[in-house]
């Protein structure tokens, strides 16, 4: 057992909270009974890592092994890092009949073709996805375990997200993953944020959508709070249709949980008074970002609320609509889609 | 040259304004001069009377000649949090380096309370400079600035190695109102004006010392969003002159979870925008009054301007997006020449425009306090 599994090892230990730590390693399977036993998990994280390199020592784990668990830990808690959606262009015929043994080959026989050293682990969690691994290696190095990328495919869906990957591995892996979905081209969907289970949510409508209907009946509001009853009486209809509204646009009950929305804005100005600048002609450039710990639902308390007017103006409801969050808008209409 | 048009406006018959019976003191002089309601009034008429209307607009490098570069290192590119001070009972320039000692004491005793100190020959880890930054003032009646720092060494250090900086303050004052420094009682010196930086134990340490020796009172000082606003306008009229790499604009909006929105506008498209609201407004005060207002209009800015300003960014805004950002409050300005945080935070990322930034804290400090 070389250096570099043992720092591999560490570096693991390190990141998997110790609250996580006894179920991931019972999962991995590769502790006997005795071992497991004696791993006393309310004692300081450095105690615990000595020890498993030391288990590591005696049941000669490879780098092979230790990557298993990376990769469990990883699948078991995904809402870490940074996660971006890609979505597959054109189908051949034969795309949808691709399943999981021939994805499988295909990717490892196309990654492998275009650059040699590299390490793949393919996973098929419970929930049809199926998680890539990589450590990307060169002509001088062995793959490098300590920066791997992570690809999250959903067989039957053109889509793909990724986490960890340089603007020199990109295109690599996209040319990888064309040839073996059996689809012509891959683009990127404008969409990032820290939760996986998010972004995927949302690009693939996966969360409680409300749509218009013809006889609207009351949603009822989350967080009923208590006020005045004649208020609410005259406020009644309008309230809830601004509710409606914002729920149609961003989602009812739990929403994905996204953090940032950025619009890069080259339109002309619009302001009310000034002639001079609507005369210009030329358009202003600015970037508008919108930060929150829970984006849709900030939203959706902006419309229903009235600090956004209702109904919901396209920009906004484009984010669930379209399923991404990094938009450019000219004049001439939506920028690069 | 009369800057301040608020303290000329106050109408002498205006209700609010009550001359205080009794002995003088300064705490009549300021009041007399703006109104009772000070900073906690919301009429709005009252307010913009006693608001500044209009400022110089900023002029470059009047700072960077007449200070010591190594002294201005310290000051620029340093985040800062603001508080206010009021007048320093006794203060003297003279006496820097006792105040060193004494500060110093302070600290020692306070971090082994209950233990007996021996001061002479003590090994103690820290070491306090107080220093007067010249050159910073603009009028004659400015007190010098004065810096204090704040060094520690490792007990197992030897008498040549480098001190680290721990904490770091400076008291000021730019352009402070001459009516009111120059009410002053003899003894007292106006620096109202207190930035700080460095760990929050020692800013209240250093705090309370200067509170007990110079029977001050010191609080913080937030800067509003109207100043925030006025900081804005002030950086994007300097563009011309030196690049403020873009102008940015936070607001914070009051939902749950609470939603930042940061809005970031080309500076070139900022000045255009600003320049164009200027003579747009120019032009419309040349109708009403039929005559021009004449020179001096490039170098005085308005309130009036400024409002459009912000106005006519969020109206650009509001016409994108359909969210109106009059319902949260504007958190932080920021441009190449500084940074401005709603919490009361500042950092002036360059020299050039220092003056103008100062001034409009010093004002903000002077209004601030409580007296």
């Amino acid at each position: 057992m070389d250096d570099s599994t043992k720092r591999l090892l560490q570096q693991l230990v390190r990141r998997i909270p110790t609250q996580m730590l006894k179920t991931t390693l019972e999962k991995w399977g590769r502790l006997t009974t005795e071992q497991q036993k004696s791993l006393d998990f309310t004692q300081p994280k450095w105690v615990l890592t000595e020890n498993l390199l030391a288990f590591c020592e005696e049941n000669g784990w490879t780098t092979k092994h230790i990557t298993e668990l990376e990769m469990i830990y990883v699948t078991d808690s995904p809402n870490q890092g940074m996660w971006y959606a890609f979505q597959l262009l054109d189908p051949e015929d034969d795309a949808p009949s691709v399943e999981l043994t021939q994805f499988k080959e295909q990717f490892k026989i196309h990654l492998t073709e275009l650059i040699r050293h590299v390490s793949i682990k393919i996973k098929k969690h419970t929930d049809e996805a199926v998680w890539i691994r990589i450590a990307w290696g060169d002509s001088f190095s062995r793959p490098n375990h300590l920066k791997p990328t992570y690809v999250v495919h959903h067989l039957q869906t053109p889509y793909v997200f990724m986490s960890s990957v340089t603007r020199k591995q990109k295109p690599l892996l996209s040319q990888a993953l064309v040839l073996a979905t059996r689809y012509t081209a891959i683009k990127d969907a404008h969409l990032s944020g820290r939760k996986l289970t998010a972004i995927r949510d949302v690009v693939m409508k996966q969360y409680q959508q409300v749509f218009p209907t013809k006889y609207p009946s009351p949603l009822l509001e989350q967080n009923q709070t208590a006020s005045n009853p004649l208020i609410k009486r005259e406020q009644a209809e309008s309230s809830e249709n601004r509710h409606q509204m914002a729920c149609e646009a961003f989602g009812y009950g739990m929403v994905p949980q996204l953090q940032t929305a950025v619009y890069k804005l080259e339109t002309k100005f619009r302001g009310i008074t000034n002639k001079t600048m609507t005369e210009r002609g030329e358009p202003i450039r600015c970037v508008v970002k919108f930060t929150s710990t829970n984006l849709l639902e900030s939203f959706r308390n902006c419309a229903s609320s009235g600090i956004a007017s209702t109904p919901v103006t396209p920009l906004l409801s484009s984010i669930t609509q379209k399923g991404r969050n990094f938009f450019v808008i000219t004049d001439n209409g939506r920028g690069p889609s | 040259m009369e800057r301040h048009s608020s303290v000329a406006e106050t109408p002498v018959n205006s209700v609010m304004v009550q001359r205080r019976s009794g002995s003088k003191s300064f705490r009549q002089s300021y009041r007399s001069c703006v109104g009772a309601a000070s900073h906690l009034g919301y009429t709005p008429g009252l307010t913009t009377r006693r608001l500044t209307t209009s400022r110089r607009a900023p002029r470059s490098r009047t700072v960077t000649e007449s200070v010591n570069p190594e002294q201005l290192s310290l000051l620029v590119k340093k985040e800062w949090q603001l508080s206010y001070v009021t007048p320093l009972h006794h203060f003297r320039h003279t006496q820097l380096r006792s105040y060193s000692r004494q500060l110093l004491a302070f600290i020692v005793a306070e971090k082994q309370q209950g233990l007996a100190v021996a001061l002479e020959g003590a090994e103690s880890s820290l070491k306090v400079v107080f220093s007067v930054v010249e050159g910073m003032a603009t009028t004659d009646d400015d007190a010098d600035t004065v810096l204090i720092q704040i060094h520690s060494k490792s007990v197992f250090a030897s008498q040549d190695d480098p001190r680290r900086l721990v904490w770091s303050g400076w008291l000021t004052c730019i352009n402070g109102s001459p009516d009111y420094v120059r009410s002053l009682p003899k003894d007292f010196v106006c620096l109202p004006l207190l930035c700080s930086s460095g760990a929050q134990w020692l800013t209240s340490l250093v705090k309370s010392w200067l509170e007990r020796a110079f029977d001050c009172c010191i609080g913080s000082l937030d800067i509003n969003s109207v100043n925030l606003q006025w900081l804005a306008a002030l950086w994007t009229n300097c563009h011309p002159e030196s690049n403020i790499g873009q102008l940015k604009l936070m607001w914070t909006l009051p939902v749950d979870p609470p939603l930042e929105i940061a809005f970031t506008v080309h500076p070139q498209d900022a000045w255009e925008l600003w320049s164009s609201m200027r003579g747009q407004l120019q032009e419309e005060e040349q109708e009403n009054e039929g005559v021009g207002e004449g020179a001096g209009d490039k170098d005085s800015v308005d309130i009036d301007e400024v409002t459009r300003f912000i106005d006519g960014l969020k109206n650009h805004f509001y016409r994108h997006f359909r969210l109106d950002l009059s319902a949260g409050t504007l958190s932080q300005v920021s441009t190449a020449l500084g940074t401005a945080k709603h919490s009361g935070r500042i950092k002036i990322s360059s020299s050039s425009y220092m003056n103008a930034t100062l001034m409009l804290l010093t004002e903000c400090a002077l209004l601030k306090m409580p007296v």
